[in-house]
Order: C-alpha cells, then sequence, then structure tokens
C-alpha cells in the first residue's frame, strides 16, 4: 500500500527536517515493513527547465539537431532527436548526473557527458516516460505551460515534493485500522510520541424532523441480512455538478497509485485511502425505489464497472434497488448505476460488510478489489459513520454547487462497544523476557488509544479502541505484542532459557538417513540429487506406471507436475538425460518421498532411496556389468543395516520400469517385506527418455521399512590364529547353472574349513562354447586350532571338484 | 706335486687380492664378480676352508680361527663396500631421473551430498545439541493441520499469504481437504498432540508454495520449523537460542533482530534478520544497504495453537520459528538461483 508523507502531515507533526528513509525504518521496526520509500524529489535529481534558444543542424545525421539550451546559471549544447521541438520551448532537462530511462525503458541509467555523432552534448532533453512521467508519445514533454523560470528545479516546477512509502501488504492483514492514511498516522504518532491529529469532519445533514419529512423519505434503506451487513449507511446528495477533481485530490490520489476520474468518485476514494473505509457512489436517478441490501438470486447477472457480465451465486450479497442488483456489496458497483458526466443526483454508501462473505464472494468471482482487501479484514462499523461524513465533507469541498439532501440513512445491527482486557502484567513481562515498568506499559497502551490506568496491582484493565478490536486484538498476548514492540524489540536483550540438560530423544530414521547418505556418497561414489515431489502424466506414460495409483495435483502450475510421485525413477531418468549431456558416466542416487492413495483419508507416504548407475557408450570400451554394480552397491549399503534375514528374490515384486530379467528383490525371510530391488532399466523405457545408448541399472530401497530394523549390531569374532590355505578352481559350465548354485555347492564341500568363497572371474564369449561360462573361484579354508596340512586341502579340492563336475561342469587345468 | 706356501700365507695372499679386488670394483657388478670369486664356492678360500679338516690339531687350532677371521673380515669388507657402492649408485639415479609431479592424481571419485542435505544437518546437529529432537511429519497434510489448527480460519485473507497447491478432492469433516504443506508448522501441532508439554523439536522438511519460479521463487523448498514449550520461555530466550545456533553455524559472532510481523499461529509475530555477515553491519548489496538479512518468521505460540495441541496455555507457552534452508544455502555458498537445488545438475551438485 503507498502512503504519502504529505497527506500523513495532515494528522501528525513530521518535522521538516524527518529524513523519510529514517522514519521508514523506524516504522519497519515498530510497526510493519515499509518496502520502498520513494522520494520524488530524488527522482528528479539533477533535472531542471531549460528553454530551447537556438536550433540548428546535426552535422551528421539528420533526425538530430543540436540545440543551445537555456538552463539558468549556463547555456549548453545539447544534442536532440526530438522531432517537436522549437526555439523558445520550455523543456525539462536531465543534467549529467541525472538518472534515465533510455526510450522509457529498463533500469535508469546516470546521464554522462557525451558525443553523439560527433557533436558534444551536455545533457538531454527528456520525454516525460524518460524520467517517469506520463509518457509523451510526441516526442519532448513540452513544458512551457508551467511558465517556469529557466533553471527550476524540475521537482519544485512540477510540484513533486512527497515521499511514498510502500508498506507491505501481507505485514498489515491483521491491521484493519492500518489501510488508510489515518491510521499509519496515528502509528507514526505514538511511534514518535507525537499528538494525533483529530479528525472532525465539519459537516451538517438535514435534520429528521419527523420521520415522515421529505428529507428522510427521499432515501429508502432496507437491509434484508444483517449478518452479512451490520450497517449500511446512506445519503443523497443533489446539484452535483461533474467535473475533473481539484490539483490537490488528483495530486494524491495518483501519488499513492489510484487513476482520477471524476470529482464523485475521487472523493470516495480519496476518503478510502485516507480512513481505509471503502466508499460507493450511485447515480441517484438510475435507482428505482430505494436501495436493498439482499442475498443475489441464483444465477442473477450484474454488469460490473469494469466491463465485465458477472454471474452470482444465492450466498452472495448485492445492493439492489427495487428492480435490479446496482451493486456486488463490498466488492465492485454495477455499471447500471454508474455515476456519470451527465449526473446530478448521487446516492453514497458506507457500510460494513461481513468479511468472510466479501472474501468468498470476492475469490468467487477472482475480482479482488482495493474495498475487498480492505472488508475482508474486518472492519470496524463505527469507522462506516466516520467516513460518511469525510465523504460528504470532501464533495462539498470540491463540488461547492452540491447540496446533502437526507440525513444519514444509518442502518445499523452491531454491538462493536468497546471491549476490556485484563492483563496479568507479570505475564506479560514473562512472556516478552523484560521488566518493563508499568507505568511504560501504560504509557505505550495510552499512545496507541487503548485506555489503561497505572496501578500498583498486578493486574490492569484495557480498553480496547473500537477500531482495533475486530479480528486483531482480542486476548492479552495481542496487548503484549503492542508493548514489545513499541517498547522496542531491539531492547529486549537475548538470554538463554533455564531448560533442563536432557538428552534430547533420537529420531532414529532420520539419523540412519544421514549414515545411509555417507555410505552412498562417501563410500560408493553416488551423487545426491534432490527433484521435484511430482512430475507429469507424460512421465508416467513413459516409465509404464500405472496412472490410477497417482494422486492428483488439483491446481498444478505446469503441466509438467500434475501428479505427485508414485516414484523416484521418472525424475532420475530426467536427471540422467541432462548430465549425459556433460558426463560420459556417473552415479546419482535420491533420498525422498513417494506418495500413493490406498483409500484413506490420508496418503501413504513412503521414504524412497533411488541409486542410479549410468554408463555412456563411449567409456572406453570398458563393458562393465552395471547390474553388478548395483548391486554390489545395494548390498554393500545393506550390510550397514540388521538386514540379516533377508533374501534375494527373482521375479517377485517387479516394477513396470524394471528389465523384467535382469531383476531382483530383497525381502524380509520372516513376513515377505518388501525391502529393495535391484535391475536394469527397462528397454523400452530406456528409449522412452531416449536412453538407449547407455547402460542404465538402478536399485530402490523402501527405506522407511530398511530404517526400521535399524543398524546392524557389530560383535568382534577373533581374528585366526592359524594360517589358511587358499586355492583356486576353474570351471566351465552351462550358462544356466547359477553362480549362487555353485557357491553352494562349493561350501557345502566341507562346511567346516570352508571360510570363503570368491568369485574372481566370469567370462562368457570368444574361445568358449556358446552355452558356457567360464568361472573361476577362489577358495580359502581355515581352521581356528591348527594350521592346515597340505593333505586336507587336498581332499577338500577333491570334493569340490566332484560336486562341480555333478553339476555338468569341467574343471579346467585338471589333468585326466 | 707342487709346494705349497704354508696355509697362514696363503691366507693372508688370499686376503690381500679379495681387498685389491673390493678397492678396485667400480660398480655392484663388478662388485659381486669379485665377491663370487673370492667367497663363492670356487673360490680359494672356500677351497681352503675344506681343508682344514686334513690338519693337525695344533694347525687347526690355529689356521682355523685365522681363517675364518679373515673371512669374516673380507665378507665385512665386501658389504662396506658395496654399501658405499649403493649410494653412489641411488644418487647417480636420482640425479639424473625425471619425474613429472604435474600428472594429475588418479582416485575414484568420492561423491557428494546434497548441500541442502548437508546444512540440515548440520542444523539438526546443533539444536540436538541445546536438546531438541528432531520431529517430523506428512507432506501431504490436511487443511486442518495446515490452516485451522494455526488459527488461519478458511475465508482468513491469511491464507492468501501463502499460496497452496490442493491435492485430490477429498474431503474430510474435520480436515477439509489435502494440501501439499505450505509451511513446516503443522507438525507442531501434530507434536503437542503427541508428546505434549514440555517440548524442544526443530522439524525440517519439505514445503510446497503453488507460486510461479524464478531465481529467488520455488514450488518446493525446506523449511526448519522450531519450537519450544514450556512454563517460562520468553521473546528474550528466542533471541538468545538464534544467535547461538547463528554463531555455531556460521562460525562468527552473530547479532539478531526483530520486527514486528504477522502470522496467525504467533502473537506477538516476529520478524528475525540476523546482522549481515558479509559487511558486519554497514551495509552492503547482499543486505540492500540495511545491515541486516532477513531471515525468518517467528513469535510466541498463539493460545488457539496450543489449545489446537492439547496443551494448557494458562500453564504452558514458548515459542515457534521457521526459516528456509535455500536461503540460508544460498547465502553461504554465493548461490544465485534457487532452481539449481532441484535440478539434478552434477555440474552444481559436484561443487558441494
Amino acid at each position: 500500500m503507498k502512503i504519502s508523507l504529505n497527506w500523513l502531515r495532515d494528522f501528525v507533526d513530521i518535522p521538516a527536517g524527518t529524513d523519510p528513509v529514517k522514519l521508514g525504518e523506524l516504522f519497519t521496526l515498530r510497526t510493519a515493513e515499509v518496502e520502498h520509500v520513494e522520494n520524488q524529489a530524488d527522482m528528479f535529481d539533477k533535472m531542471v527547465i531549460g528553454r530551447i534558444e537556438k536550433i540548428s543542424a546535426h552535422p551528421d545525421a539528420d533526425k538530430l539537431k543540436v540545440t543551445i539550451t537555456d538552463v539558468g546559471k549556463e547555456k549548453l549544447q545539447i544534442v536532440c532527436g526530438g522531432p517537436n521541438i522549437k526555439e523558445g520551448m520550455l523543456v525539462l532537462v536531465a543534467l549529467v548526473g541525472a538518472k534515465v530511462k533510455w526510450h522509457g525503458q529498463g533500469d535508469p541509467v546516470v546521464l554522462e557527458k557525451a558525443k553523439i555523432r560527433g557533436v558534444e552534448s551536455f545533457g538531454m532533453i527528456c520525454a516525460g516516460e524518460e524520467i517517469g512521467l506520463d509518457p509523451t508519445p510526441e516526442g519532448i514533454a513540452d513544458l512551457s505551460h508551467l511558465k517556469a523560470a529557466t533553471g527550476t528545479p524540475l521537482a519544485a516546477a512540477l510540484n513533486k515534493n512527497d515521499v511514498i512509502f510502500d508498506i507491505d501488504n501481507k505485514a498489515i492483514t491483521h491491521r484493519p485500522d492500518l489501510w488508510g492514511h489515518y491510521g499509519i498516522a496515528r502509528e507514526i504518532a505514538a511511534i514518535t510520541g507525537k499528538k494525533l491529529k483529530p479528525l472532525k469532519p465539519k459537516v451538517s445533514f438535514p435534520a429528521t424532523a419527523g420521520a415522515k419529512s421529505a428529507a428522510a423519505t427521499a432515501l429508502s434503506v432496507e437491509v434484508k441480512d444483517k449478518k452479512l451487513c451490520p450497517r449500511y449507511i446512506g445519503v443523497l446528495m443533489e446539484n452535483i455538478k461533474i467535473e475533473p477533481s481539484p490539483d490537490w485530490i488528483q495530486k494524491r490520489l495518483l501519488a499513492t497509485g489510484h487513476r482520477p476520474i471524476n470529482c464523485v468518485v475521487d472523493a470516495t476514494n480519496y476518503v478510502m485511502t485516507e480512513l481505509g473505509q471503502p466508499l460507493h457512489a450511485f447515480d441517484a436517478d438510475k435507482i428505482e425505489g430505494g436501495i436493498i441490501v439482499r442475498t443475489a438470486k441464483d444465477k442473477e447477472e450484474i454488469h460490473t464497472l469494469d466491463d465485465q457480465k458477472r454471474k452470482l451465486t444465492k450466498e452472495m450479497l448485492v445492493i439492489a434497488d427495487h428492480k435490479k442488483s446496482v451493486a456486488i456489496a463490498g466488492v465492485m458497483g454495477g455499471a447500471n448505476s454508474e455515476v456519470e458526466q451527465k449526473t446530478t443526483r448521487i446516492i453514497l454508501e458506507a457500510a460494513n460488510f461481513n468479511p468472510s462473505s466479501v472474501r468468498k464472494t470476492a475469490t468467487a468471482l477472482g475480482l479482488r478489489t482495493e474495498a475487498v482487501q480492505r472488508f475482508e479484514k474486518s472492519l470496524d462499523p463505527n469507522l462506516a459513520e466516520t467516513a460518511m461524513d469525510r465523504l460528504c465533507e470532501i464533495i462539498l469541498q470540491i463540488c461547492p454547487s452540491a447540496k446533502i439532501a437526507t440525513p444519514k440513512i444509518d442502518v445499523a445491527d452491531f454491538d462493536e462497544k468497546s471491549q476490556k482486557i485484563t492483563l496479568n502484567l507479570d505475564r506479560v513481562r514473562g512472556k516478552i523476557g523484560t521488566d518493563i515498568p508499568t507505568k511504560e506499559i501504560v504509557r505505550i497502551l495510552v499512545s496507541l488509544e487503548f485506555k489503561a490506568k497505572e496501578s500498583t496491582d498486578k493486574k490492569i484493565e484495557v480498553q480496547i479502541p473500537t477500531f482495533r478490536q475486530a479480528k486483531d486484538v482480542s486476548i492479552e498476548d495481542d496487548l503484549t505484542e503492542e508493548i514489545a514492540r513499541l517498547y522496542g524489540y531491539e531492547n529486549i536483550k537475548p538470554t538463554l532459557p533455564l531448560l533442563p540438560a536432557k538428552v534430547p530423544l533420537e529420531n532414529n530414521e532420520r539419523k540412519l538417513k544421514h549414515l545411509a547418505r555417507e555410505i552412498l556418497s562417501k563410500g560408493l561414489g553416488f551423487h545426491e540429487v534432490y527433484n521435484y515431489s511430482f512430475y507429469s502424466l507424460k512421465d508416467i506414460q513413459k516409465c509404464l506406471l500405472p496412472e490410477e495409483l497417482h494422486i492428483k495435483v488439483e491446481n498444478p502450475l505446469s503441466l509438467d507436475q500434475t501428479h505427485m510421485r508414485l516414484s523416484l525413477i521418472p525424475n532420475m531418468l530426467k536427471n540422467t538425460a541432462l548430465n549425459q549431456k556433460n558426463f560420459s558416466q556417473f552415479s546419482i542416487y535420491e533420498i525422498g518421498r513417494t506418495y500413493e492413495d490406498l483409500q484413506e483419508y490420508f496418503p501413504i507416504e513412503e521414504k524412497k532411496i533411488c541409486a542410479m548407475i549410468v554408463r555412456g557408450k563411449n567409456t572406453g570400451g570398458n563393458e562393465e556389468d552395471v547390474f553388478s554394480r548395483a548391486k554390489g552397491a545395494l548390498e554393500n549399503l545393506l550390510s550397514f543395516f540388521a538386514t540379516q534375514g533377508l533374501s534375494m528374490r527373482r521375479g517377485e515384486s517387479l516394477a513396470p520400469y524394471a528389465h523384467p530379467g535382469k531383476y531382483a528383490s530383497y525381502h524380509l525371510k520372516k513376513d515377505d517385506t518388501f525391502i529393495a530391488r535391484v535391475f536394469e532399466l527397462h528397454p523400452m523405457v530406456a528409449k522412452n527418455y531416449e536412453l538407449e545408448d547407455a547402460k542404465i541399472a538402478a536399485f530402490e530401497i523402501n527405506f522407511t521399512a530398511l530404517a526400521t530394523l535399524g543398524r546392524r549390531e557389530r560383535k568382534y569374532s577373533p581374528i585366526p590364529k592359524f594360517p589358511g590355505i587358499e586355492f583356486d578352481v576353474s570351471v566351465l559350465i552351462n550358462k544356466t547353472v547359477t553362480i549362487e548354485q555353485m557357491l553352494r555347492e562349493i561350501e557345502s564341500a566341507d562346511k567346516k574349513l570352508v571360510h570363503s568363497v570368491h568369485l574372481f572371474d566370469l567370462y562368457e564369449g570368444k574361445n568358449v562354447p556358446e552355452d558356457k561360462k567360464s568361472c573361476a573361484f577362489k577358495i580359502m579354508l581355515q581352521a581356528s586350532d591348527r594350521t592346515l596340512e597340505s593333505d586336507e586341502m587336498k581332499c577338500v579340492q577333491q570334493e569340490v571338484f566332484t560336486r562341480l563336475q555333478k553339476l555338468g561342469g569341467e574343471i579346467r587345468g585338471l589333468r585326466a | 706335486m707342487e709346494k705349497q706356501p704354508p696355509m697362514q700365507d696363503q691366507l693372508t695372499q688370499i686376503e690381500k687380492r679379495a681387498l685389491q679386488d673390493i678397492n678396485e670394483a667400480r660398480d655392484l657388478k663388478s662388485l659381486q664378480e669379485a665377491e663370487v670369486k673370492h667367497l663363492g664356492r670356487k673360490s680359494a678360500l672356500t677351497a681352503l676352508m675344506s681343508k682344514l679338516k686334513d690338519l693337525s690339531p695344533d694347525e687347526k687350532k690355529k689356521i682355523g680361527p685365522l681363517s675364518n677371521q679373515i673371512k669374516t673380515s673380507i665378507t665385512n669388507k665386501f658389504e662396506e663396500k658395496r654399501a658405499q657402492l649403493e649410494t653412489i649408485e641411488i644418487e647417480a639415479k636420482l640425479k639424473t631421473e625425471f619425474f613429472d609431479i604435474t600428472i594429475p592424481g588418479s582416485a575414484r571419485e568420492i561423491g557428494r551430498v546434497h548441500p541442502l542435505a548437508q546444512l540440515q544437518h548440520e542444523v539438526e546437529n546443533i539444536f540436538h545439541g541445546m536438546g531438541f529432537t528432531v520431529a517430523d511429519g506428512p507432506e501431504i497434510e490436511s487443511e486442518y493441520y495446515n490452516f485451522e489448527g494455526l488459527n488461519i480460519p478458511a475465508d482468513h485473507p491469511a491464507r492468501d499469504m501463502q499460496d497452496t497447491f490442493f491435492v485430490d478432492a477429498k474431503h474430510e469433516a474435520k480436515h477439509g481437504r489435502l494440501v501439499l504443506r505450505t509451511q513446516t508448522s503443522p507438525v507442531q501441532i501434530r507434536t503437542m498432540e503427541k508428546y505434549g508439554a514440555p517440548l524442544r523439536i526443530i522439524v525440517p522438511g519439505r514445503v510446497f508454495r503453488n507460486e510461479a519460479t524464478d531465481a529467488s521463487h520455488e514450488t518446493t523448498f525446506h523449511q526448519v520449523e522450531g519450537l519450544l514449550i514450556d512454563t517460562h520461555i520468553s521473546l528474550a530466550n528466542l533471541k538468545g537460542i538464534m544467535t547461538e545456533f547463528l554463531t555455531e553455524l556460521f562460525k562468527k559472532e552473530v547479532s539478531v533482530r526483530f520486527r514486528p510481523g504477522y502470522f496467525p499461529f504467533v502473537e506477538p509475530g516476529v520478524e528475525l534478520d540476523f546482522s549481515c555477515l558479509i559487511c558486519t553491519g554497514k551495509g552492503c548489496s547482499v543486505c540492500k544497504r540495511t545491515g541486516w538479512v532477513e531471515f525468518m518468521g517467528a513469535g510466541m505460540v498463539h493460545p488457539n495453537v496450543l489449545k489446537a495441541g492439547g496443551i494448557d496455555s494458562q500453564k504452558y507457552r514458548g515459542w515457534a520459528f521457521g526459516f528456509g534452508l535455500e536461503r540460508l544455502a544460498m547465502m553461504r555458498y554465493g548461490i544465485d538461483d534457487i532452481r539449481l537445488f532441484h535440478s539434478g545438475d552434477l555440474r552444481f551438485i559436484k561443487q558441494f
């Protein structure tokens, strides 16, 4: 909201030497954030009125002219391209050092002395848009009408001597009283210790001599829904002459971001901006039979002032006459009752509407106006009357022919008497954490127009002014805030609370998550990525995922973010496609949640880990088995958790994006709980992401389930005292015999002595029959109580050979 | 048979010749040859010593120790000379060898933890050290927990402060619709319901806003919520704890200030700024020349919120805060575009 310093000065004494920036900062520290302070004089710094004395052609450019311009102290040579310049014309001259916008666009730049096509130029003769004024499409702004002396600073010549504070609207959401200059002035008075000048409009209304007097019956107001309209004041004015409003009104309206329209409309906007009470004026001759405040008929239509046809619903409150609706209450007026050039009689409205009704209506219609902004904050019904008085006063002032024809027709049904709060002073001090004296507390409250008296009691009574009690100040905590902020938050000294030194409860899952990160990143070389929690329908299709299991975003921001993720895979495939442009091989992972609708109210959220190993086509011919890498990484990670009871399975808990053959899942033996899967990417999915040239393997972990298992406990087992013996065995065997089968046989060869078996070579291809593979194992024998004899080794070796031969293997290097 | 000189003389000769050869050896190879010649199986010394057994006991007594002594002496000389030659050889090699130390080192790549995860971990550790438990809650939240419970009724203008994503049209009497939580504050109520008072928690988590994105706005970002409830908690304590936290996080003296701020779930409500780390309060472009950096919203928990959480507001009070992790990370690392965090771009991730 824009607030004018000059306007504030109508109500509070702000000394002439006050630095507006400092004042803005103080307001930020005490009341609400001032986002920007715009000093009009600064905007026009180093700009003066000049007179073009002489114009001559530019030697090198047809469209440019060289002028000699009188800027008061001196005469400057200025090159100018404006088509409309004439000798003797008063123009605005930006001197070297002024800030101008080239062609009215972009950020302002500091003007320097320049050579333009070889001719020196000592300033710039400006168009309006180049210095932030109204655009002058004809070229240069002609200021001849100002009759100002050359050299007059532009700000003075244009009467631009105001400072505009831009206050953050969000910071005053709870302060309906701050939506106008008077309320802001009241705060400044309290902050700076000055007195607020009372606002007592001097205006008199015809007496209601008898209910049936002409004056009283000239306007009728009927409120049908008093809950939605606690107060409606109507006044009829006659002898109106519609004219532009005077400069001082227009100037203030423009400074605070309003477009002047005519004296009546401007007066309503002026008083709203001054007091925060939205007001409306109807053309009385277009109102048939008086004002009725009622809810709309279903599907009733109204043509609003912004030239839109709006369809209403029956919850919406309208202002109507006896035939038609003429305004959407608290939102916008109707075109059918608009004040126009020929209007002579007007009905003025100052009302109080139910905030949530106004808000609902505005939201449903998608129509946010300044009136809505104010009504939805809960205005004080008492304000309506003050505003009506002020509105009449202003209209009489700017339209002297006008005459008030009726008394205030005030239909009111509200109880907005001032409420009281008992303040427990010790508790207030305790909450703030500072020992503020009672005297100071009372001083602060009184400065804000609360009523309070100093007392030696531990409790005092505080009466709340009506303009603060609607949804703003209603409990002790609200007053605590008033006291704390005006006491000055900077005066509160930081202290540490006295609390028991108890070890806080540990969040185990979170701790294990950080452990998983350490292992994945630092141990296994994966990089962690973060992705959005949503993806698109296209992603669902590309990953062959079931659309129906997804939770949809009702109001997505873009088509890329329409479904909550059911899997981390789709977004990680996007990461893969992106990173392939810069890296031929990489490994990434994400830890994040997936969301699944299980028909309960709250969806199921599970924490997942998803990791992906990507090897591009050109990684130096080093054909790596990405599946085994992924499997190795997964098992390595799992080994840090209590996963002893885990079994690997084939063909269970398949995922649609996984290669059905190159796939394994891990389940808890005790109850089949799915823990993880490792797989290569389904070729179709790879194709859909144009990743068919890369080798991609991934694993996914249900981290929520894994974390419940906890960390693997470590127990020491003694280091062998006697050396073991190692031997290798190399076998040529059918491809379909699995490594697991062979390992089981080797381990069974001597369950006591076989200490470890390690597959160190696996080969298929050249020199090996097509249906065979060649495997080589390193087998370590170990006894805890003795050094093994070579005979014992030979015995085990023979048993291993026999068992592998039984599986159809041919032991290599074995002499017949 | 030729008359042999006495054995004693032979030994002297052997020693003399051996010493001469050792002396003349110029490199390890010729020394090795000399060693074979003088101490090897076919050497005169070996031959002579093999004859010892044929000597008379008297002579044995004399020649035996002598020959051993001479063998030891020769052996030692060889070792001495070898050590000498080895040193010379290594030094010569060191002098002539060229090694290019600028060849890049080779190592297996270490993966990087996402900068937000790193920062979050640090934040958790600092608060854990001050007795705060890390709590958690759902990201798809009910309107009740996200709004009503936090003193933001339907049709309250404060709902405009946070643009909200709604998901699938589910409706429940108490809970209303489902939203993507716009803040981590719903976990305040959930934790109060679960644990009651006193309470000391932080809640780092993902939140969502339905806002157009640009370099400083994202639909998805991370907040850290804090909540401290006890019988005697004050705003001054909030200043104290946050000063501790920031000083620990940035490893330098940081001060904080309050400004009034409006959040319906706190009263009084404040905005907390901290002293600019770049200019230490003098004013620079980072802090927009104010000397202060906007950091978070906070305040004393509103009695309505305590009530929603089932806590007696006559007995207990406390404060809550919420700050953005991205903002903090951007400040710490000089990142100028918030969208990088969720880009999955390894050119970004690998820098941390």
